[in-house]
Parts: C-alpha cells; sequence; structure tokens
C-alpha cells in the first residue's frame, strides 16, 4: 500500500516538474498558461492521493480549492490576459532556450543535493519526491528572473507557488487548513493585483518587456 | 480585549474610507483619531508586557504579544498614525479625492496586516500577514500613475512575492520536521511551541528552512542582495507610505527573522549558525547601503539607501549576542522614528520643489526653514549624529561587537558608517544652503503638520540622552527571547 | 535447440513485422487527418516492387555508396535480433547490451551519411549534416538514458533490465525511468526520423533530414535501407515497450508464454504507433535551429533521470 503510494506521489510529481520544464522550452504564452493548468491539476492530484493514502480529509478540501482557483479561475484569467496581448511572447529570454534547460537540470541536482537531509529526516512515504518539489522550485525561481515578459514572470511566479505547495503536501501533508485558506487568499489576492500591473504596465509602457522598464537606475 | 484596540482601529478605518465616498476630510479625521487608540492600545501592551504577563487571546492563543512583538506593535502603530495624520487626505494635500481614498484604504489594511503580523503567534498566520503587506501596499506606490512608479511597484511586487514564497517554503520545511514531533495541529504552527521543541528538531533541516526564511523575509526587509526593488520602491511611493515602508515594514520583516532566530537559536544546529548566515547578509547590505549613498542623486533614494544600509546594522547587532540584540533592538526603534520622520518631510520638501533631484533643492533652509532645519536635523539623525538616538543604539553595538570579540566586524562596520556619513552629509549641505531655485514660493505652509514630526525629533534626542526605564525593560525582555 | 529457435522464431517475426509497423503508423495517421489512406500492408508491396527494380548508381559515387545499405540493414537487423522482443533467457541475451544495441543502431546512422555524402550531391550532403547534428546532440542523451537504467537495475544487459522490472514492478514507476522513458521516446523520434524532428513523408528539399541522404538510392540498395529503417523504429518501439513496461516478455520458453509475449508485443507496438501517430497530427515540424533545444529538453530528462535513480537508490 504504502509502495504504490510512494510510486504514485512520484509519478504525479515527476509530472508536475515536466510541466514546468515546459516554460522553459515553449514560448507562446497560451503554452504556458496549458502547461500551469495542467500541473495544477496534476497537483490537485497529489492532494487527493495525500488525502486518499495518508488519511487526511482536510486535504480533499485542499484538493477542490486547488481546481476551483488554479485549474479553473487563474486560467481563464490568464487566457484573457493572453488573448488581449497576443503579441507578447517570450521571443527572446535573457537566457536562451538550450541553456535555460541545462541550467533547469542542475538546479534539479542541487535540489536534490539540499533536500538529501530533509529526505533523511523524513518517515513519510511521499519523502521520495521531495526533492522533484524542490527542484521545480529552483526551476521556476529560475523561470522568473531569466523571463523578460511581465506575464511570463507572473506565469513563473504561479508555478513557483505550485512548488511550494506541492512540497508542503509532500513533506508534511500539508500544512493546517486554516493556514492553508489564509495562503490560498493570499496567492488569489497577490496574482489579481499582479494582473492590475501587468495591464498597467501595458498602458503606460505599451509593452510587456520588462527589459524597457529601466527608468529607476540610481 | 487589548488586541480589539490595537487592530480594530485600522479595519475600522479601511472600512469606512471604503464605504464613504467620495472622500471626506471627517474619514481623514476619524483615521487619525482611531489610528491614535491603536497606539494607546500597544503602550497598554507594553505595560502588560513589563509588568510580566503575556497577553493572549483568540482561539488557540492565536494572538500573543510578548516583549518582541509589543515592540514592533508599538512603532507600527505609531508610524501608522503618523502616515494617517499627515497622509494625502488630511496633512498632505497633493492629491485629489479618489487618491486620498485609495490611500485610506489600503495604507490602514497595510498597517492592519503588518500589526496582525507581529501580534499573531501562529507562524504560518504571520507569513499569510507579511505576504498581504506586499499586496496591500503595491497598490499605493503608482498613486500617481507614472512610468518610473509603474516600473517600481512592479519590481516589488514581483521580487517580493518570489521572496516571500521562499519564506513560505522555509516556514514548510521547519513545520514538516516539526508535524513528526508534535503532530498535524493548527497550534503545530505556532511559535511558542516551536521554540519549546527546538532542541528536539532535526538541525540540517531546520538549518535549510532557516536559509530560506532568511532569504525570503531578508528581501522584504531590504537585505542584500535582495534589496534591488527597495530603492525604486521606497522613492517612488508616496511619502507617507514611503515612511511606513521603511520605517516600520523593514523592522517587521526583520521581526519574522528574529523570531525564527530565536527558534534556531535553540535547535542543535552547529554553532554560530543563524549568527553567521544573519552578520554576514548584514554586513553586505551595511557595505552597498554606504557605498550607494555617495552616488545617489535623488534624496528620496538617499534615504532608501539609509536603510538598508540601517537593515544591514541590525542584522549584524542581532548577529553580536544578548548585547546586540538590545542594542539592534533599540536601533530598529531608533530607525523608525528617525527615518519615518524624515521621508514625512522629503515629501514636505518634495511637494514644494516638485523634484526629488538633490540638484534641483538649493536654499531649502530659506524657503522653509522649518521643514528645513526639521530635515536637516532627521538627516543627521539617521546618520547617526548625537545627541539623536541612533547614536546611542549604533554606540551600543559597537560595545556589543566589543564584548562578542569581533573587533574585525566592527572595525568594517564603523568605516562603512563613516563612508555613508560623509556621502550624506555633502548631499545634506547642498540642499540647505544656497539660493532657491526661480519659481519655488518661500515660506512655510500647513505649521500644525510639523507639530508631530518634531515631537518625533524630540523623542529622538531623548532617546539620544538616555533609555527610560521601561523601554530597557522591554528590550532586556526581547534580548532574552532572542537568545536563550 | 529450443533456445536457438525461439532466437530464430524472434528474429524472422521482427524483421516481418517491421514494414508493417511503418504501414500501420502511415494508415493510422492518414485516418486521423481524415484522410482513407494506404492500406497497412502497402509497405510490403513496395519492398517487393523496389526489390525487382534495377539499381542506377551516380558515376561518381565510390564503392561506399554500394557497400552502405548492406551495412546499414546488417547493423540494424543485428540489433534487432539482440533486443528482447519476445522472450528473455535467449542465448544472444549474453551479448544483448543496451549499449552494444545503440551503438549498432548508430554505425548504420554512420554510414548512411557516409553514403549521402560520398556521390557528391548537395541533397546528400545536406542530409548528412543535419543527420550528424541530430545524432551528435541525441548522443548524451542515450547514454545518459542508459545509464539511469543501469543505475536502477545494475546491469546494462537488455535481459536483465527486464528481469529486475519484471521482479519489481514498483521500479516501473520510478521517477528515474519515467524521465528515462520521456527522454528516450523524445530521442526515438529524432533517430528514427519522426516529427517534429523530420518529416517521413515529404521530399520538400528544404527541411528533409532522411529523405536526403537516401535521395541517390534506387532498385534493392532502396529497399534494403527502407527495410532497416522500418526496423530501427520497431527497435526503438520495442525497447520503449519491453524495457520500461516489460510485462509479458516470456521468461519461460512455454508456448502459452510465448503466445502471450506476441500478443502483448503487439499490443505495445500498437500502442506506441497510435501516439506517434498522434503526435505526428498534432505537431508541426520544428525549424531547424530549434531541433537542438528539443534534444536538450530530451538531455535534461535523461539527466534528472539518472540524478533521480542515483538519489534514490
Amino acid at each position: 500500500m504504502d509502495s504504490l503510494f510512494a510510486q504514485l506521489v512520484v509519478l504525479e510529481s515527476s509530472l508536475a516538474l515536466i510541466f514546468g520544464l515546459v516554460l522553459l522550452w515553449r514560448r507562446g504564452v497560451p503554452a504556458y498558461v496549458n502547461a500551469f493548468t495542467w500541473q495544477s491539476i496534476v497537483l490537485a492530484l497529489v492532494a487527493a492521493t495525500v488525502a486518499w493514502f495518508g488519511r487526511q480529509r482536510e486535504l480533499y478540501v485542499v484538493a477542490a480549492l486547488l481546481v476551483l482557483l488554479k485549474v479553473i479561475a487563474i486560467p481563464r484569467l490568464l487566457a484573457r490576459m493572453e488573448r488581449r496581448f497576443a503579441t507578447e511572447r517570450e521571443l527572446a529570454p535573457y537566457v536562451n532556450t538550450a541553456t535555460s534547460l541545462v541550467v533547469a537540470g542542475l538546479l534539479v541536482l542541487f535540489g536534490y543535493a539540499v533536500m538529501r537531509p530533509v529526505v533523511a529526516a523524513s518517515e513519510l512515504p511521499t519523502r521520495a519526491a521531495m526533492p522533484l518539489a524542490m527542484g521545480l522550485v529552483l526551476v521556476s525561481l529560475f523561470v522568473v528572473v531569466s523571463r523578460k515578459k511581465a506575464l511570463t514572470q507572473v506565469i513563473g511566479f504561479l508555478v513557483l507557488e505550485n512548488g511550494i505547495a506541492l512540497l508542503a503536501l509532500l513533506g508534511a501533508y500539508g500544512i493546517p487548513l486554516i493556514v492553508e485558506l489564509g495562503v490560498f487568499l493570499d496567492a488569489l489576492m497577490g496574482f489579481l493585483v499582479m494582473q492590475i500591473f501587468v495591464y498597467r504596465i501595458h498602458e503606460t509602457f505599451e509593452t510587456l518587456d520588462v527589459d524597457q522598464l529601466d527608468r529607476l537606475r540610481h | 480585549m487589548i488586541f480589539v484596540f490595537l487592530l480594530a482601529p485600522a479595519v475600522a478605518s479601511a472600512l469606512l474610507a471604503l464605504v464613504v465616498r467620495p472622500y471626506r476630510a471627517a474619514v481623514g479625521w476619524a483615521n487619525g483619531a482611531l489610528s491614535l487608540v491603536a497606539v494607546g492600545a500597544a503602550l497598554a501592551l507594553w505595560r502588560e508586557v513589563l509588568g510580566g504577563r503575556v497577553p493572549v487571546a483568540g482561539p488557540d492563543d492565536l494572538l500573543r504579544a510578548d516583549a518582541l512583538s509589543t515592540l514592533l506593535a508599538f512603532c507600527v502603530s505609531l508610524v501608522g498614525a503618523l502616515a494617517a495624520w499627515l497622509g494625502p487626505g488630511l496633512g498632505d494635500d497633493s492629491w485629489d479625492a479618489t487618491q486620498a481614498r485609495r490611500f485610506r484604504i489600503f495604507a490602514n489594511l497595510f498597517v492592519f496586516t503588518m500589526l496582525f503580523a507581529v501580534t499573531t503567534d501562529n507562524v504560518g498566520f504571520m507569513w499569510v500577514a507579511i505576504e498581504a503587506t506586499t499586496i496591500t501596499s503595491a497598490l499605493l506606490i503608482p498613486l500617481h500613475a507614472s512610468k518610473a512608479s509603474v516600473e517600481a511597484s512592479w519590481k516589488y511586487i514581483l521580487i517580493g512575492s518570489v521572496g516571500i514564497a521562499l519564506a513560505f517554503a522555509g516556514t514548510v520545511l521547519a513545520y514538516f520536521d516539526f508535524s513528526t514531533l508534535v503532530g498535524r495541529e493548527t497550534t503545530a504552527l505556532s511559535w511558542t511551541l516551536l521554540r519549546e521543541v527546538a532542541p528536539a528538531l532535526n538541525p540540517r533541516v531546520l538549518e535549510l528552512a532557516f536559509v530560506f526564511i532568511l532569504i525570503g523575509y531578508g528581501t522584504k526587509a531590504g537585505v542584500a542582495p535582495m534589496h534591488t526593488w527597495l530603492p525604486d520602491a521606497h522613492s517612488e511611493a508616496p511619502s507617507a507610505l514611503s515612511a511606513m515602508m521603511s520605517g516600520v515594514l523593514l523592522a517587521v520583516a526583520l521581526y519574522a527573522i528574529v523570531r525564527w532566530q530565536a527558534v534556531v537559536g535553540r535547535a542543535a544546529v552547529s554553532p554560530g549558525f543563524a549568527e553567521n548566515v544573519i552578520g554576514l547578509l548584514g554586513v553586505l547590505s551595511l557595505a552597498i547601503g554606504a557605498l550607494s549613498l555617495v552616488a545617489q542623486r535623488n534624496y528620496k533614494r538617499l534615504l532608501a539607501y539609509s536603510s538598508i544600509e540601517h537593515t544591514g546594522l541590525i542584522c549584524v547587532g542581532l548577529a553580536l549576542g544578548p548585547l546586540g540584540v538590545f542594542a539592534s533592538m533599540l536601533h530598529l526603534l531608533n530607525h523608525s522614528l528617525a527615518k519615518s520622520t524624515t521621508f514625512l518631510l522629503a515629501g514636505r520638501v518634495l511637494g514644494r520643489y516638485k523634484t526629488a533631484e538633490i540638484e534641483g533643492v538649493t536654499g531649502l533652509l530659506r524657503t522653509m526653514p522649518w521643514t528645513g532645519g526639521f530635515f536637516a536635523a532627521g538627516m543627521l539623525a539617521v546618520i547617526g549624529l548625537p545627541p539623536f538616538g541612533l547614536f546611542v543604539s549604533e554606540f551600543a553595538l559597537v560595545r556589543a561587537g566589543f564584548a562578542a570579540g569581533r573587533p574585525l566586524t566592527i572595525a568594517l562596520v564603523l568605516a562603512l558608517l563613516a563612508v555613508g556619513f560623509v556621502g550624506v552629509l555633502a548631499h545634506l549641505n547642498r540642499m540647505l544652503y544656497g539660493p532657491p531655485p526661480g519659481g519655488v514660493p518661500i515660506g512655510e505652509r500647513g505649521h500644525w503638520a510639523l507639530v508631530p514630526l518634531g515631537a518625533c525629533l524630540a523623542a529622538l534626542i531623548v532617546l539620544g540622552l538616555t533609555v527610560p526605564a521601561a523601554l530597557d525593560g522591554l528590550l532586556v525582555s526581547i534580548a532574552g527571547i532572542v537568545t536563550p | 535447440m529450443v533456445p536457438w529457435a525461439i532466437e530464430i522464431v524472434q528474429a524472422a517475426l521482427v524483421l516481418a513485422l517491421a514494414p508493417g509497423l511503418v504501414g500501420v503508423v502511415r494508415w493510422l495517421k492518414a485516418r486521423l487527418q481524415s484522410r482513407r489512406g494506404a492500406p497497412p500492408w502497402q509497405p510490403y508491396y513496395e519492398l517487393r516492387k523496389l526489390f525487382g527494380k534495377e539499381v542506377v548508381v551516380s558515376s561518381n559515387a565510390s564503392w561506399l555508396f554500394r557497400l552502405a545499405p548492406y551495412v546499414v540493414f546488417a547493423s540494424t537487423a543485428a540489433a534487432a535480433c539482440l533486443v528482447p522482443s519476445l522472450a528473455v533467457g535467449r542465448p544472444l541475451d549474453a551479448v544483448g547490451d543496451l549499449l552494444v544495441v545503440v551503438y549498432l543502431l548508430l554505425l548504420g546512422t554512420v554510414f548512411l551519411s557516409l553514403a549521402g555524402l560520398d556521390p557528391g550531391s548537395a541533397f546528400g550532403g545536406m542530409g548528412s549534416s543535419r543527420e550528424m547534428t541530430v545524432a551528435a546532440l541525441a548522443e548524451p542523451t542515450v547514454a545518459l538514458a542508459i545509464f539511469a537504467l543501469a543505475l536502477s537495475a545494475g546491469s546494462t544487459n537488455l535481459g536483465q533490465i527486464v528481469g529486475r522490472t519484471l521482479t519489481d514492478p514498483a521500479a516501473a514507476l520510478s521517477p528515474g525511468h519515467l524521465f528515462a522513458f520521456a527522454a528516450l521516446f523524445v530521442v526515438m523520434l529524432a533517430e528514427t526520423g519522426r516529427l517534429p524532428v523530420d518529416n517521413p513523408a515529404t521530399h520538400l528539399e528544404l527541411t528533409m533530414i532522411h529523405e536526403a541522404m537516401v535521395l541517390e538510392y534506387s532498385g534493392r540498395y532502396l529497399a534494403l535501407i527502407e527495410w532497416a529503417a522500418a526496423l530501427k523504429l520497431l527497435v526503438f518501439f520495442a525497447l520503449l515497450g519491453n524495457l520500461f513496461l516489460p510485462w509479458g516478455v516470456a521468461v519461460a520458453a512455454t508456448p502459452v508464454a510465448l503466445t502471450l509475449a506476441l500478443g502483448s508485443l503487439l499490443l505495445k507496438l500498437a500502442v506506441i504507433a497510435v501516439v506517434v501517430a498522434v503526435l505526428e497530427t498534432r505537431v508541426a515540424k520544428l525549424r531547424l535551429f530549434r531541433v537542438p533545444e528539443l534534444l536538450s529538453v530530451s538531455f535534461v530528462l535523461a539527466l534528472l533521470a539518472v540524478t533521480s535513480s542515483f538519489l534514490a537508490r
């Protein structure tokens, strides 16, 4: 039973990581939105899996919230922004695609390295997948710093949140529900505010290229 | 009950501003009056804590105010009150009604989230509240929508959110180890409990978690090298918001780091682990802050870089044992007062000269004698000149450094402070004297707004002459909390 | 006697099935694109026709040009014999190493590229240079993916990898295996000249890789090369199917087990064929300079595979 549980979460976490890597490889924003949506579905699946095998009822609520927020609501808003800024593609990120991918691979290696003590300290059946979650966190951080378009950066940030949520699910079967609710609220508000700013950047700069944001240099 | 008086005024003011539209000056007055209630509540907390009690409230003792919380609650409510009295819509008339209303709504929410962050005992909620400070304050930076302010707020919200997300990752890592020890209840994120079981936690996991937490909250505290958003955001924000961000938001983020330092300090981590990392980043921030001061051409950015410098100084103090913690907490209070006052004065200067460039401001003492004089006093306080409080806390910090056997670090700190000192003084000199540029009206306006600012400067002078017994008691018990 | 009989049966089966597999993929693609399409057995007709045709060789071509088709076919057929398509524990398992199989296939690629250069035609050279680029980029991925599999099985021997996964079914879902599978899948697309790397259905000069190299061939030479290409596709399909999901592969030499093995092999081939056909219908061909990026995706996957199988042991 435990081994099936372990295999399942590892499988799901690997998928989540692969969807994270899509951000480095594809260029169109629709592909990013798709990848994010699928990753969120996988994340909800992880929550449901942990809820079932780990007997944590409240995680079903978390899974449901994940579906509502990150599979339905946010992708819709993202798609709306995408339609509005259809011409804004991530054509020339700061780091080119091939290098980005190799860096991402190294980051995942690094994730494995830093998570060694954590995995060693854990007795949960989910521990084997924790380095993958840390890898996803590091890769999405890299996405945020290496991409130029505001919209891509937002998606990178959303993927970062997914990575951390995955880490919480795997490491501790999720954080207490009441805190989780607060985190969800923050995630939603944070996203909405970021969305406002994306529109505003487009209004004032007529592009989403943050390279153009260079007025402020000491 | 005290907590209600502490937290409710901000919420009530925000609601009031939300309901009353269009904005009326009465909302501002009500906001100002309510903000004083919060200051009163913070003082009441102070008395409780000095009496050896730790007030708690809420389900699972969600709210808890020990000495550390009290100090921060006092700083936040005080600066919140300053901003309420002198911000857009009351003391600062360069904004229209829509902007004033927006300011009142979000600034009060901002104050509420900060107060909640420093009084909750649950590190999970502390994270939620600090994340919420980013959201509430980011919306206020482009109160005037200009390219520069949109750019500043984008950097702020993106870097701030990413940083704070990393702090959450650290919290999760710490919680993971902890939940296996204590079990999975809401109380499992209680700081009190966390600190109690700290010696039994896995030291390697906790070290990793602390690195994440330090980077995460450090981003919000303006710790180098994650400080890049800070000068932009603090200089582009409306002055009342800059005062809150520089004066207390940095302190709240530092507070979160101190909370975790108190946990890590009791765990079986390699000796001096937390101190070494914090101290290293502190020296780095101090260096970057001080060296950037010299090259500034914009006086609001000058103040922002000075905040990075002081954040670094506080971090260095945290790494120097109980005496150092005492000094850095005193410094935190002093800096809150001095920086928020100076930012508000800078706002008055900006309102008159319509430029934030140092070059564009000359003859300040002639155009606005009182504002100019106060601004000069504030600047001198900020660079740590006697008789202001920051001199005393910096002196205490140096002494703590020698007591902790770190003369080299202290020598470096002093050298960097001297660099910053010279840099600021040169700029200040240029602003105060010389002929005022043409077209700038001469003569002070809105005298009453100078009263609270003058009071703050007076308080700084008092703190520079003596540390009152009540404050001393508070700081001693904070040192006891942070260093076991 | 019996083991060798199985060996021969397997080899004959693989050789016979290969053109059919290509036909099935083409037919599936046609159906997915709402065309009627040629029947799946069309490649057999083509091979028969080509074998009957006269060979035309450019006067510039050297002996290498004539030798290459035989080398290509022989190396691919040898590789096909080594892969445990039906059963493990066969006599050739002793040399059936994953490294051997992969480099036998690469030997064929090298000769094909040489043959593309040999007659000195512009297209041949272009195709060869592209093929070598792709092969060179795919190589590290293949090596790493093999390491990932070898690490979890403790051997690079195909029979042992299959046996190991059969005894420990959970291993099939380990991240190491999954990443290696994904990596090899991408490499398979590149090495067998499928979309999005190369389009097997076009002779548009600007985009072709494989077709550009074999442009000068005719008659039985072309038949051998086409057959070898089909075999290569089958080898990769069988590797993907049997290494990662080995259930059904016969461990004992009983008629029941062998029948079952045949059934499961056909099923796996069919499933992968459907996946490839759907993929080829859905995606467009990548511009050539995007191909290295695709291959670095697979490289990263392979790297992850090695990491997770090394660190999760």
